[in-house]
């Protein structure tokens, strides 16, 4: 399962600008999102996905546990739309409520993620020598495991939950996220504002947090958003080798492989969940990927 | 090659020791510091005595502090001596991945050659259309081959063309499934594995031939009547090539992460599989071996992009 994104609009290695440059970013980013459909389907996607989750126990036809007695493996029809298990559930409501599970997956993973690569790419930038070195050689290190081999292993020797699930992507993603964060702290740091703030006297902390920090929130929101489409589908991952969400939990994942012995006679169990995750991640990749065209100088020159 | 660059490039193969012993460390520190008990999952079947447990942790070497346990075990693999599986019948463990190894490289080799050679001409035709429906339809193409989780694409090739059409087996039989001969059992695999490599691929050859055709050695070969063709496979390709290396150098690491998943659900008997039954059977030498030797695999060919970059471009510095 491999994370990279893709350089869409920009060459391999070109490097996003600062946002203190520019004269609003944030105006940017609407007039990329307007202008490009693709970013703009992605974006009202991740909200209706986002709304889904949140409203989920009010929109469900049937209790996503709730048994609908004699119909077992019913296919598609008009009161079930996505046909029914072989428990007779409701499988169009386990889909709704799978948002919920997958998306606080994904945020709960992201946010462990961020807080990791940003701290330790910051401390690393900024204070560079032996501290850089430390912090650089031990990322290193996590990034000659494989990731997703790391992952199974831990989640299957420390007992597979939800929240195992999230500690474990959290704990084993933070590292691309360090090395940017950490590059742009080595190039802001040496830049004539930040100087100024030292040699007018603000701390390093106040440094940190006031003058450099604010100009990473764009490289870090690009971050972000494509972690949590990589944390979601992670976690898919791993509830479908039945290393992550355990059932009854109607995690995407898990309902895949709950439908994966009877794909001779109930399509609709492979169909359905998997479909839901593939938009979700697509959903959030455009949105990422429009954050980083938006962010991008270059790209809007092109 | 500058002196420079050999040199540097000495200092990092000779990180490559300690760098796997690092590895190792994280890996059996995480693996000794999590609850359960591979003794007490051993003699569950003969009932649960305490001697007994007690005398299989020590034949284990379980009994000792995690240190020394470390040590003990560093010894050996530097003799290249991963010790014997707790299950898979106490078989050494290098020969059980002796004999695993096989069924994975030429998956996973069949699956990198089939992406370089569809993806190549896909990148450099999308190039050179740039911003027409070509580029546009493989731009397309590859966000949603990014995007598709292996597994859904996996279980929908095994519903339509094992399940619905009948025309290609769903899994392999087992061992002895994974020779050449068998070509209809590796089509869903290979098709799994390379997508998501093509659309990668594709986007970088593309985006570094964007890069290249528009320097003055393009035009000047423009100029002195060169073909189109040439220009764009002999002179331009030879420049694209480099962040190439990179991408396929990733995912040659990523080898072992995505067998995981292709092997689970094709049945493949390869290192993958060995690897899922090794962390569901808490066989400790087993998962040890295969992350320490795949960190190591890494490692490599982190260093192997490094040298062929300044092989490739002799204007690379490192310092």
């Amino acid at each position: 399962m491999t994370t990279q994104s893709l350089p869409l609009s920009a060459a391999p290695g070109a490097r996003e600008q600062p946002a203190a440059t520019s004269d609003s970013p944030w105006r940017h980013v609407v007039v990329t999102f307007r202008d490009n459909p693709l970013y703009l389907a992605g974006a009202l996607f991740v909200i209706a996905i986002i709304l889904i989750a949140i409203l989920a126990p009010i929109l469900v036809p049937y209790g996503p546990e709730a048994f609908n007695r004699r119909q077992p493996l019913k296919p598609p029809s008009t009161t079930f739309w996505f046909g029914t298990d072989r428990q007779t559930r409701d499988i169009f409501s386990r889909v709704l409520v799978g948002a919920r599970v997958t998306l606080s997956v994904g945020i709960v993973a992201t946010a462990i993620i961020m807080v990791i690569g940003v701290v330790l790419g910051a401390i690393s930038g900024y204070f560079g020598g032996w501290i850089d070195n430390a912090i650089m050689r031990f990322t290193d290190l996590v990034l000659a495991i494989p990731q997703f081999f790391l992952l199974i292993a831990i989640a299957a020797l420390f007992s597979p939950s939800l929240t195992t699930t999230m500690i474990v992507i959290g704990l084993t993603s933070w590292m691309s996220t360090a090395r940017l964060v950490r590059g742009e702290f080595l190039r802001l740091r040496a830049q004539d504002f930040v100087l100024a703030a030292g040699a007018l006297g603000a701390t390093k902390g106040r440094i940190i947090a006031r003058h450099i920090l604010p100009n990473t929130i764009p490289i870090i929101l690009v971050q972000t958003t494509l972690w949590l489409s990589s944390a979601m589908l992670l976690e898919s991952s791993l509830s479908f080798l039945g290393l992550g969400a355990q059932p009854p939990t109607p995690s995407w994942g898990c309902m895949l492989a709950n439908g994966r012995t009877e794909m001779q006679t109930a399509w609709w169990q492979t169909v359905f969940p998997g479909l839901a995750i593939f938009l979700t991640v697509i959903a959030f990749n455009m949105v990422g990927e429009g954050l980083r065209a938006a962010f991008d100088p270059r790209s809007r020159r092109r | 090659m500058s002196g420079k660059n050999g040199a540097y490039l000495v200092r990092r193969a000779l990180m490559l020791v300690p760098m796997t012993v690092g590895v190792s460390a994280i890996v059996f520190a995480l693996i000794h510091l999590s609850p359960g008990d591979p003794a007490l999952a051993m003699v569950s079947e003969q009932g649960s005595d305490p001697a007994i447990i007690a005398q299989v942790r020590a034949n284990l070497g379980l009994d000792k502090p995690l240190l020394v346990q470390f040590g003990i075990w560093l010894g050996n693999i530097a003799r290249l001596d991963f010790g014997t599986a707790y299950s898979f019948n106490k078989t050494p463990v290098m020969d059980l991945i002796a004999q695993r190894l096989g069924a994975t490289l030429l998956l996973q080799g069949l699956a990198l050659g089939i992406s370089v050679l569809i993806a190549i001409p896909l990148g450099v035709m999308a190039a050179t259309r740039r911003n027409r429906l070509f580029d546009h339809l493989t731009t397309g193409g590859s966000f949603l081959g990014l995007a598709l989780p292996t597994f859904w694409l996996a279980l929908l090739l095994q519903l339509v063309f094992s399940v619905r059409l009948g025309w290609l087996p769903a899994a392999t039989a087992g061992q002895d499934a994974a020779g050449l001969g068998k070509l209809p059992y590796f089509i869903m695999p290979v098709i799994v594995l390379s997508l998501p490599t093509i659309a990668i691929l594709s986007r970088y050859v593309r985006s570094s031939m964007i890069d290249v055709v528009g320097q003055d050695y393009v035009t000047a070969a423009r100029a002195r009547g060169l073909g189109e063709r040439p220009i764009l496979y002999r002179h331009a390709l030879k420049n694209a090539v480099l962040p190439m290396v990179t991408i396929l150098g990733s995912q040659a690491a990523h080898l072992l992460s995505g067998s995981v998943v292709v092997e689970n659900i094709f049945a493949w008997p390869g290192l993958g599989a060995l690897a899922y039954d090794s962390i569901l059977r808490r066989d400790y030498p087993v998962i040890l071996a295969l992350t320490v030797l795949t960190g190591f695999f890494i490692l490599l060919i982190n260093l192997a992009v490094d040298i062929v970059y300044v092989l490739i471009d002799p204007r690379i510095a490192f310092d």
